[in-house]
């Protein structure tokens, strides 16, 4: 069973459940395989294998950043006497992405697997789930998969019976995007205002209440248990020598199927676009693709026959970042586009930083000024001079991302903006 | 199934439909809530999230009386529970309708019309951004992306999401509302 | 300082090599190289969130531009503020402040001391680009005497960081977020807190600003002086801003072991509006004796002539109250005169109030004794007195007053004395029942010392012209001392002190050079301490 549709093209290991109710509460998991890799793991492997065996899967962040996994797992010191967090980040809101919130809804536990396993590698006692506020429908389901947890002794005082102690706690959100960002997730779980910090000291040396911590992404965590039980060779099967396995893409925009697809990193972006999403819609022709969420470049139609891996992606002009991909065909104003995402990373921006704060205001201000007809000549220099003063300069990369799409818009779309500024239209087909 | 294991004391869905401004914060089955959150943290301060969801929950709104009772309670100054409040886009500064109409703009939706999604449950309610309709009912707000795009247009109401909603069926997904 | 000795590591900044410890941050490395790198959130007393982005620096070997003011030095690094990368960084932070700020300079109480202003002059971006309308944001009170103009805020958070880090009273925080955030208080209340005022100094630009100087004077209007407080027994290092004879406000000057960067509201309140006459015709401004009920101006040896004679004839030693707010070198000098006449005493009371401590650096403190000068006037021989008008009762003989205005000595204060003589600032009722009224300054018409709570002995300079024919208490007593017999006449405050310093043990060696303004211990200074706080 697949949600909301599948292709025969995917390699579902995440996935897998995805629509499949019965795979929700705690029975049904452990009947489709779950906990074989908690089980395995906990009394069998020492954290040390733990940690070598996610290292060489290669498996990397998933959230948006694409750290290998195992790599920051070692990063925690041992033997150090002090607490260490576990922080899971289920603060999806990368616009374009939806694809920690179907793992959360589907398969509860297979987060929670991944979560108990890297709690174990990285000797962590407790694990803070940073939920967004807004998933209301997600929470409760979430909710009750780690009370059931716990009932099975998955989690509490005697984790499977080895006289480890893992709690887990559900934080929730309030609405915030920079929460997602790791430090500022950190800020945030310590009831402060989201806001990001510099680095270093990194999280692994001080991070959620001065510990040491590791802040994970849902999907990162949940591909943990399928490499824990198959190996690491089994995972590196997919993908390439740089981007090992598979990867969710929630593929959304003008799609005829719009959806979470998993595919194998080297899988070609125009197949996934056309192939398994279906292309554009009945007598509408592609136009541009936003392969990684919002604050990844955007990249035309003709640029997409590449491999979705992360080099390959590089190597198109774009990156893998969430693997939120957005398409647009030609009715979709590149111009409009733009100035969404620019207004909602001003409207997210946390304040902090002169740059940002300023910049992202400003940067949507102009853009909804061209939008409008009232564009100048000078606009263009302009924006790409804002974008390279604000990219690069501050404490996260909120800023980057927002220099990102107006920097590539402009290389790729010009036309659209002279259009706009010189003859008050619109290249888009209505 | 003991459902208010510590654990998820503070992932219970706030915005309820049936708040009371002047409720006390926190008695009965809140007290115990609000201890059962404060259990699990190491510092008072990092409770102050969950604290406020469920003052929200309570009360509807963070009225500057229900921040300085929060600062109380975790020992911080009113002017740290503001600052903190005022970040965050879910806790609602001034009173809202009993209905919170929250309708995704973002890129995805915006995209796929949401636009039209927004109007729709503007000219349904009779409402302009942000205010509270004639009859106490609704409020209508913009919100950033719900995280729903592949299920454009994403809205949130209260505690309820709705995927892949177009201007013509908001006039009976209001009509549900009980 | 009193650190052991740092590993020391060799920088380059702008090809300028120093040594400086392992610890520092470049920012602080810079410095000692002679160089000054633009900042706004940076404050060397507070935490650094490297947020403001103004202080970005190109070191080799590094991606991307590291803030200065986090970035730890590392032995052979080489550092660039002067490169086309780092200059543009710079542009672009003074032109993205400027997207938004009012421009309103003509009026802004900020305008020439402001950090916007200097770096916008500095890095040449006098102007943004934007053509967009600006986001106004208003102003409110965040203080009964503090405004905060949103607009011109440039969100650097030292006023937070100063009530969090310094006060340790978070009752300023950042609301909202991006370009919506504000400084401010919880909604709908002011804050008070006896140091909240340092908000003000610590504010880069004219964000936050004191109601009381609000469009009085312009910053390049005003004339600076090195001065201490006299307020309390702390000794806070100021600095007197004046015009046109007046003290427009004290500022703190940094002092590491005295008052770091602050001081308190209640000094900058005594201080502000500081004017030579008090109010007007309450000064003494020229001297006087008695001629039967009248008393008649006279010129100043008249005046001396008068008072050694009266002093002669009264015979006996002398008793005195002084005033603890008096200078070590005017109470010296009085000690010289009392010598004349056989010495017998003097007494000197101490005003208190309630005490406040700033949390982040306890030794400053609003100490309970509002008097600056206690522990000199002890270390020079005169008593604390809780009472001073029950000790002279039935005394007779001569009496000298010096600087207590004595505003609530009964009405035949001085009456039985042989021979009164008062030397003071004010024309008070009881001063007006002495033989003769010398006028004298006040410390801030003068150079002197104070020495406060700790023994430290600290230096302040004239800030004002005295009025009338007003002499600072060391000129006029060493006159009529010298008149009398007992000591030279001494020139100047520098010579004052320097007798002094012959004289009293516990200033040995001490010279107005080697005080320097930071001021020396006096190694007696513990005990005096102890007995001048025992009243407390």
């Amino acid at each position: 069973m697949a949600y909301p549709f599948a292709h025969p093209r995917e390699v579902r290991i995440v996935s897998k459940h995805f629509g499949d109710a019965g795979a929700r509460p705690v029975d049904g998991w452990v009947e489709r395989g779950g906990y074989r890799a908690a089980r395995k793991a906990l009394p069998e492997m020492t954290r040390d294998q733990v940690i070598a065996t996610v290292e060489a899967s290669g498996l990397r962040g998933r959230g948006g950043a694409g750290f290998p996994t195992g790599l920051k797992w070692k990063f925690m010191p041992k033997d150090d006497g002090k607490p260490h967090y576990l922080v899971v980040n289920a603060d999806e809101s990368e616009p374009g992405t939806f694809k920690d919130r179907e793992i959360l809804r589907w398969t509860p536990h297979q987060l929670l697997e991944g979560a108990i396993i890297g709690a174990y590698a990285i000797r962590a006692e407790h694990i803070y789930i940073y939920i967004r506020g807004e998933f209301v429908d997600v929470i409760p389901v979430l909710r009750r998969a780690v009370v059931e947890a716990y009932e099975r002794g998955f989690l509490g005082e005697d984790v499977l019976g080895t006289g480890l102690r893992i709690e887990c706690t559900i934080h929730v959100g309030a609405g915030a995007y920079i929460a997602g960002e790791e430090t500022g997730m950190l800020s945030s779980l310590e009831g402060r205002r989201a806001e990001p910090r510099m680095k270093p000291p990194f999280p692994a040396q001080a991070g959620l209440f001065g510990m040491p911590t590791t802040v994970n992404n849902v999907e990162s965590l949940a591909a943990v248990p399928h490499i824990l039980v198959n190996g690491a060779d089994w995972y590196r099967q997919w993908g390439t020598e740089q981007s090992p396995g598979t990867k969710l893409f929630s593929c959304c925009g003008h799609l005829r199927r719009p959806g979470n697809y998993e595919v194998a990193m080297d899988f070609n972006l125009k197949d996934l676009v056309f192939d398994l999403c279906g292309g554009p819609r009945p007598g509408r022709r592609l136009r541009a693709v936003i392969p990684g969420g919002s604050s990844v470049p955007v990249l035309t139609a003709d640029e997409i026959d590449c491999p979705v891996s992360y080099e390959g992606l590089v190597q198109a002009g774009s990156m893998v970042g969430s693997g939120g991909l957005i398409a647009m065909d030609d009715s979709a104003c590149l111009v409009r586009a733009v100035r969404r995402m620019v207004e909602f990373y001003a409207h997210e921006s946390c304040g902090q930083c002169t740059q940002c704060r300023e910049g992202t205001a400003w940067a949507a201000r102009i853009l909804r000024r061209i939008e409008e007809g009232e564009g100048r000549d000078s606009d263009i220099p302009l924006l790409l001079d804002i974008s390279e003063n604000m990219a690069g300069k501050t404490i996260c990369v909120l800023s980057d991302s927002a220099a990102a799409p107006i920097v590539s818009s402009i290389q790729k779309f010009e036309d659209e903006y002279w259009a706009h500024i010189r003859r008050r239209s619109c290249t888009a087909v209505s | 199934m003991r459902d208010w294991h510590p654990a998820v004391a503070a992932a219970e869905p706030s915005q309820k439909a049936e708040r009371d401004p002047a409720a006390p914060l926190f008695g009965g089955v809140y007290r115990e809530r609000f201890e059962r959150i404060l259990g699990r943290y190491p510092t008072k301060r990092a409770a102050l999230l969950p604290v406020l969801h469920l003052a929200q929950e309570v009360r509807g709104w963070l009225a500057p009386e229900t921040m300085t009772r929060v600062a109380e309670l975790l020992d911080l100054t009113p002017a740290q529970v503001r600052a903190v409040a005022s970040f965050y886009t879910m806790f609602n500064l001034k009173p809202v309708g009993s209905y919170l109409v929250q309708v995704c703009t973002n890129i995805a939706c915006d995209l796929c019309g949401a636009g039209k999604v927004l109007e729709r449950f503007l000219s349904e309610t009779g409402t302009e951004p942000g205010a509270i309709s004639a009859d106490g009912r609704y409020t209508v707000v913009e919100t950033e992306c719900l995280g729903a795009c592949g299920f454009a247009t994403a809205v949130l109401i209260n505690d309820r999401f709705y995927e892949s909603v177009t201007p013509e069926n908001v006039p009976a997904l209001l009509a549900e509302l009980p | 300082m009193t650190q052991p000795a740092a590993e020391l590591v060799t920088v380059t900044i702008d090809g300028i090599a120093v040594q400086v410890p392992k610890a520092m941050t470049v920012i602080q490395a810079a410095e000692e190289a002679g160089i000054v790198i633009p900042r706004y959130c940076y404050h060397p007393a507070m935490s650094s969130p490297a947020q403001c982005r103004m202080c970005l620096v190109e070191v080799k070997g590094a991606p991307k531009l590291v803030p200065s003011c986090v970035q730890r030095v590392q032995d052979g690094m080489e550092v660039r503020t002067d490169s086309p990368a780092a200059r543009k960084a710079r542009r672009a932070v003074i032109e993205f402040l400027l997207v938004n700020h009012p421009l309103d300079c003509p009026i802004c109480d900020a305008a020439g001391q402001c950090e916007l202003q200097d770096y916008a002059f500095e890095t040449g971006q006098l102007r943004t680009r934007s053509v967009d309308p600006k986001r106004v944001l208003g102003r409110d009170h965040v203080t009964p005497d503090v405004l905060y103009f949103a607009d011109r805020c440039v969100l650097c958070t030292r006023c937070v960081r100063f009530m969090e880090e310094i006060a340790r009273e978070p009752t300023l925080v950042v609301v909202q977020r991006g370009d919506r955030a504000t400084i401010d208080t919880m909604a709908g209340e002011l804050f008070e807190h006896p140091f909240s005022m340092n908000i003000v100094d610590v504010c880069p630009v004219g964000a936050l600003v004191n109601e009381d100087f609000l469009f009085k004077p312009r910053a390049w209007d005003l004339d600076r002086f090195p001065s201490v407080c006299p307020g309390c027994a702390q000794g806070c290092n100021i600095t007197l801003d004046t015009k046109e004879n007046r003290v427009v406000r004290a500022k703190p000057r940094p002092h590491p072991e005295v008052n770091a960067f602050w001081m308190c509201d209640h000094g900058r309140k005594l201080l502000a509006g500081w004017v030579p006459g008090g109010e007007r015709g309450e000064r003494l401004e020229a001297p006087q004796i008695r001629d039967g009920d009248r008393l008649v101006a006279v010129s100043w040896p008249q005046a001396l002539e008068r008072a050694a004679e009266g002093l002669r004839q009264a015979g006996g030693p002398g008793r005195a109250i002084v005033s603890a707010a008096a200078a070590n070198e005017s109470l010296y000098a009085l000690r010289k005169v009392m010598q004349a006449l056989g010495f017998a005493g003097g007494a000197f009371r101490v005003p208190t109030g309630p005490t406040a401590v700033l949390e982040g650096f306890p030794k400053l403190q609003l100490r309970a004794e509002r008097v600056p000068n206690a522990v000199g006037a002890a270390l020079l021989g005169f008593r604390r007195s809780a009472d001073l008008f029950a000790d002279l009762r039935g005394r007779r003989g001569a009496l000298l007053v010096l600087g207590d205005p004595l505003h609530d000595a009964p009405a035949d204060f001085g009456r039985d004395a042989a021979f009164y003589l008062y030397a003071g600032s004010v024309a008070s009722p009881a001063a007006r029942n002495a033989h003769v009224l010398l006028p004298v300054t006040t410390f801030a018409e003068m150079d002197g010392t104070f020495t406060n709570f700790e023994g430290r002995v600290q230096r302040f300079t004239q800030a004002l012209t005295p009025p009338g024919m007003a002499r600072p208490a060391w000129v006029a007593l060493s006159a009529l001392s010298s008149r009398m017999g007992s000591g030279a006449m001494l020139d100047s405050a520098a010579e004052a002190f320097a007798a002094l310093a012959a004289e009293f043990e516990p200033f040995r060696g001490m010279t107005y050079e080697t005080l320097g303004f930071g001021g020396r211990i006096t190694e007696a200074a513990e005990g005096a301490a102890a007995v001048t706080s025992g009243g407390k």
